[in-house]
């Protein structure tokens, strides 16, 4: 797999935390698919110059979400429990996003209203429906 | 897997202390960076480690072992300043560690050497700094060792270079061995280390996770919409490190619970409420830097 993934060390976010996002984000995608097996911790860390450690956290973090499984010998495989996690997990990447739209739209003084009017906007930029 | 407890660490050279009550455990089977101004006490803290100085008084233990002549064989050390021998041949620093260690791998020493594109015939004399840095890196990496002690060890190295170092440390850590490191380079620390300490003046001011830090410390900025305004004791909260104030701008240094803290701001009428994430150069800024102190923040609040 991830020719996807990279990591970004100098950023506040820690390195962990954005390795289970870009995961998350490819299974969301199908980059990855259940039963898709993932790197070794040792491969995954040499390949991102990242400490082995921080990978292994982040694998089980993501074993801990239910996102992956890890079978003792055998390696972590994209979890395959006969209905695909994807729309589960896209479904939170989106709320994770508004939610820190709504956040600052918030700190700014904005309205209730005044945001449902921004939502409605955006959600027919993105999701257009035609009306006759 | 050797974990290392340094107790107490107090070294002096004249009167001037170096390590000044220094105490601290590495943790095995990773990378440790350890950070610090120049002068903090990082390469006598190694010293000591190494028994090439005498600590005034203290212990470092080895999984709870006093460092003993056998263990010399399975700890490598890059020193800060080269200790090759100017008019040696690199072939020949390969042949002398060789005679000096058993476990160590003169064909992995010099398929690393030429990693680094060095030629073995070479003289040190006519090697760059950087070079001299490469042909350390390969000696001690050669070594098989289980603990790497690395004083700057991507000194003098180009990009390429100082990945190539900080990948043989990777590889180490997933092998089972300890590295601890000092670096200048943050954005190395940064992404080699799991853990790390910060020294400043002999003493330990930060140490942690990096992923730790990075989660819990985070900037809490707010902007109040009159210059008149009290932060309703939140500067007074443990968890705020440091408050700075610009006229109506707050900016807190918090060491966790972010999001509560921007909460009650926000409820204490700042506007344009942010949390922002720090990164490992902004930490260790912060960290070594002097603290405008919560209580001036409070004083100044109150008296504007």
């Amino acid at each position: 797999m991830p020719a996807v993934l990279t990591v970004d060390p100098r950023s506040g976010v820690p390195i962990y935390l954005q390795i289970i996002e870009q995961i998350k984000r490819s299974v969301a995608l199908g980059i990855l698919q259940s039963g898709e097996q993932l790197p070794t911790v040792k491969q995954l860390a040499i390949d991102l110059t990242v400490n082995p450690n921080t990978v292994a956290r982040a694998y089980r973090e993501l074993e801990r979400q239910q996102v992956i499984e890890t079978s003792p010998g055998r390696g972590s495989f994209i979890r395959s429990n006969g209905v695909t996690e994807s729309p589960k997990v896209a479904a939170e990447i989106g709320r994770d996003a508004l939610d820190v739209a709504l956040r600052e739209a918030k700190s700014v003084g904005l309205a209730r209203d005044e945001v449902r009017e921004l939502f409605d906007a955006a959600l027919q930029r993105w999701f257009p429906t035609f009306e006759k | 897997m050797s974990t290392i407890t340094i107790s107490n660490l107090r070294k002096s050279y004249g009167r001037i202390p170096a390590v000044d009550g220094f105490s601290l455990e590495i943790p095995g089977a990773s990378v440790f960076g350890l950070l610090g101004p120049n002068g903090a006490g990082k390469t006598t803290t190694f010293k000591c480690m190494l028994g090439l100085a005498r600590p005034a008084s203290g212990e470092i233990l080895y999984d709870g072992k006093p460092l003993a002549p056998a263990m010399f064989e399975r700890i490598a050390y890059i020193p800060e300043r080269s200790v090759l021998y100017d008019w040696m041949t690199v072939e020949e620093h390969v042949e002398m560690t060789r005679r000096a260690f058993r476990s160590f791998d003169p064909a992995r020493a010099f398929e690393l050497l030429a990693t680094f594109n060095i030629d073995r015939r070479r003289r040190v004399r006519a090697l760059s700094k950087g070079m001299r840095t490469a042909v350390m890196v390969a000696l001690a990496f050669a070594r098989n060792a289980e603990i790497l002690v690395l004083d700057e060890p991507t000194g003098g190295l180009d990009p390429v270079n100082q990945r190539h170092v900080l990948s043989l440390m990777i590889n180490e850590a997933a092998k089972g061995n300890s590295v601890i490191f000092s670096s200048h380079q943050i954005g190395q620390v940064e992404r080699a280390a799991e853990h790390i300490a910060v020294m400043d003046r002999g003493q330990l001011i930060l140490q942690g996770l990096v992923d730790d830090l990075k989660a819990d410390r985070k900037i809490v900025e707010g902007i109040f919409p009159d210059i008149t305004f009290t932060l309703d004791g939140i500067a007074n909260d443990a968890r705020v490190a440091r408050a700075d104030r610009t006229e109506r701008v707050v900016r807190l240094l918090v060491t966790g619970g972010a999001d509560e803290i921007a909460e009650r701001l926000a409820n204490a009428g700042a506007m344009g409420v942010r949390v922002l994430d720090l990164n490992l150069e902004d930490i260790f800024l912060y960290a070594v830097s002097p603290a405008t102190s919560t209580a001036d923040v409070v004083a100044k609040e109150t008296s504007s």
